[in-house]
């Protein structure tokens, strides 16, 4: 017993360490990653044709290629043309455009899903089409997508968890440092498991309530 | 760049022997998320409410937990606790599979309520017990619902393979460090891998678009 | 017709949602040979009845004779044998939609009577070919129109060799030009001896085919009797006001 408050004692403080380095691994990567697929998501519904394609390439390619992948490209790959990250800059590099496709992924459904009729009134009544994609388009779209984008930030809480792999020592990197030195890697990784599992259950309720309060009566469905 | 594309050469049959390996654990994580899952759905929408928190309980962990954080668990704490021995690769099949038997429960959950109640009204009005109704008429139609989520789903635990490399089972990605460890063409040959990744995302999601055609029932499109 | 014996008594079923009754002290008999028709507005608890007497709905009060013994549903396999000499007919249709046509009639067979593949083949085309589907036995659901699909229905209830058969609006959910083919289905069942127990906006069907007609109406069975009786000179002054609307609508004066 007095083992289990020693090792907490010992723990937690290097758990302590990771997880806020996990923060500051997710909160950049979540925000770059839906600024980016709003941004790509618009370019690709409304873009002219070789805007588009290349939206849909980088699309293609970030949703393609594993994660993993991904991360040994930024951190290990890069080097080979004389780019250089630190493991954290790779990490959130990866993370955010990795997110970014995926989230523009739902921006992009839920832009579809707008009726045409209302853009068609917008230019009607004169506004200039970006006019009509900040003030009328947006706005419906974003509760639309709001379901599918908030999903894709709970994976990314999960996947952050990825930066060990190219030696950014977050939360689960910490766990694997101290579970290879004491062998207690059943209790480590069970509290470690419990962290992550406390963060996405929070970020999941939080995603259940800004849908509520965002809901508008009667628009619950998409597409018609 | 020519020893870039000479490196790739060499390793490439290096590499594509490991798509093996990946496919090996995309087909029995996906297996046992399918045997797993069925019994989940069936659990949620037929069980009895103490079943329906069980199940819910198993969905909620399963999917809240990082995968690597679960690896390393059940890899290690497996044999640190209770002194089993498993390879890696049996340990990253089981633990993929877990995963992606909550994801595919409510898949098929989601398919299963989609059907007519009528259905299984029918099958209880011709003397069949609820077990038969499931799993003569639920099932077969709810199975094949679900044809596009599971394409999704394939292409997330394929990619999800790569993560069994911190375990050290030698798939694509494990290969290619491997190689670029030696050569120091990491560039290249990390791209490499994320093509065949690519490649066999494309090969699977079409094959699954071809047996939706197959077991598409006449007549019947969207519901 | 009369000196047949009681082949199902149903005695003071009664269904509550809640603390709405929807269902309140049903009784009647029937006998064999005999069709009883319900009639009566929406949500009158007709389609609660049916569902009652085969259990897809349980009754929170009341008692069921087949053939006069005690219908005891709290085993399952009992409640299971019980249902297969029960058949029901939906308002819409029910049919197993990834099974042909012929399928659907065969799958009972097999899976619940227990008959070898050939024998529920052969049964089941027979009973096809009784209701007039030689030709779509290949068919799915899907490519059946709404009288052949409840048609199928009828053939898959036949194939059980049930005792009484409860139809619940077989033909509400169809198109005007496809009831008759349904209705003459029906008729041919009748004049088989098959005892039946239906419910139906059919007015004119009711009067030319029932034996007895029960008007029912927020959950109670107000009145029954024969057709030319409750059209004519029905006791309830409801039921009377019920017919003369109907009588308005349909034209109908016997």
């Amino acid at each position: 017993m007095e083992e289990l408050f020693f090792i907490q004692g010992e723990v937690a403080p290097a758990l302590w360490k990771g997880l806020l380095v996990s923060f500051r691994l997710i909160v950049p990567s979540a925000l770059f990653g839906v600024v980016i697929g709003v941004f790509v998501g618009v370019l690709r519904v409304f873009g002219n044709p070789f805007v588009a394609g290349l939206a849909n390439t980088y699309v293609a390619l970030f949703r393609g290629f594993p994660l993993v992948v991904q991360l040994f490209i930024w951190y290990f790959g890069l080097p080979h043309i004389g780019i250089y990250f630190t493991p954290y800059g790779a990490s959130v590099i990866a993370f955010s455009l990795c997110s970014g496709a995926y989230h523009s992924e739902y921006v992009r459904g839920a832009l579809l899903s707008i009726k045409r009729g209302q853009m068609l009134a917008a230019q009607a009544l004169g506004f200039s089409k970006v006019q009509m994609i900040w003030s009328v388009v947006l706005p419906q779209a974003f509760r639309r997508a709001l379901p599918g984008c908030g999903n894709e930030i709970v994976y990314l809480i999960k996947y952050s968890s990825l930066a060990y792999m190219i030696t950014c020592i977050e939360l689960t990197g910490q766990g694997k440092i101290i579970a290879s030195e004491t062998f207690k890697y059943t209790e480590v990784f069970m509290i470690v498991g419990a962290v992550y599992l406390v963060l996405t259950s929070f970020a999941s309720w939080g995603l259940h309530h800004l849908e509520s309060r965002f809901r508008i009566p009667g628009f619950q469905h998409y597409g018609m | 760049m020519m020893e870039s594309l000479a490196a790739i050469r060499e390793a490439l049959p290096y590499l594509l022997q490991g798509s093996l390996v990946t496919l090996g654990l995309v087909a029995g994580a996906l297996g046992l998320g399918l045997v797993v899952g069925t019994f989940l759905a069936v659990g949620q929408v037929y069980g009895s409410s103490w079943v329906r928190r069980l199940v819910f309980l198993y969905v909620w962990f399963f999917r809240g937990v990082p995968l690597l954080v679960l690896l390393f668990l059940f890899y290690f704490g497996l044999f640190t606790f209770f002194q089993i021995n498993i390879s890696a690769f049996t340990a990253s099949v089981i633990v993929l599979g877990l995963i992606s038997a909550a994801y595919q429960s409510q898949i098929l959950r989601g398919s299963i309520l989609s059907l007519p109640e009528g259905q299984m009204k029918a099958a209880k009005a011709l003397g069949m017990s609820n077990v038969q109704g499931i799993f003569l008429i639920i099932l077969p139609q709810a199975f094949r619902l679900s044809v596009p989520g599971w394409s999704n789903e394939y292409s997330i635990v394929l990619k999800d393979t790569a993560v069994s490399y911190a375990l050290g089972v030698m798939e694509v990605m494990a290969r290619a460090h491997f190689v670029a460890s030696r050569t120091y063409e990491h560039l290249p040959l990390y791209f490499t891998a994320g093509v065949i990744f690519l490649i066999l995302t494309y090969g699977g999601t079409k094959a699954l678009r071809v047996l939706e055609d197959r077991v598409r029932i006449p007549g019947y499109s969207q519901r | 017709m009369n000196g047949n014996q009681i082949i199902l008594q149903v005695e003071k079923l009664t269904k509550r949602y809640g603390d709405k009754e929807v269902l309140k002290d049903a009784s009647f008999s029937i006998r064999k040979g005999e069709l009883k028709i319900l009639i009566g507005p929406s949500g009158g608890g007709k389609s609660t009845l049916l569902q009652c007497i085969n259990f897809l709905v349980r009754p929170n009060a009341g008692r069921i004779f087949l053939d006069g013994r005690e219908v005891l549903y709290s085993r399952k396999r009992d409640l299971y044998a019980y249902r297969q000499k029960v058949g029901m007919i939906f308002q819409d249709f029910n049919l197993f939609d990834h099974l042909t046509a012929l399928g659907n009639v065969e799958i009972a067979l097999v899976r619940v009577k227990k008959m070898s593949r050939e024998e529920a083949r052969m049964r089941a085309s027979a009973e096809l070919d009784r209701v007039g589907l030689k030709d779509h036995m290949e068919k799915y659901p899907a490519q059946l129109s709404g009288g052949q699909k409840q048609r199928v229905s009828i053939a898959r209830a036949l194939a059980m060799d049930p005792k009484v058969m409860l139809l619940d609006e077989p033909t509400s959910a169809l198109d005007p030009e496809l009831i008759s083919e349904v209705l003459s289905v029906i008729r041919d069942l009748r004049a088989n001896g098959m005892t039946m127990i239906m419910s139906t906006h059919q007015i004119s069907f009711a009067s030319e085919m029932a034996d007895e007609i029960l008007f029912m109406e927020d959950g109670i069975i107000v009145e029954a009797g024969a057709p030319k009786k409750l059209f004519a000179r029905a006791e309830c002054q409801r039921t009377r006001e019920f017919f003369m609307k109907i009588a308005e609508i349909y034209g109908e004066s016997r």
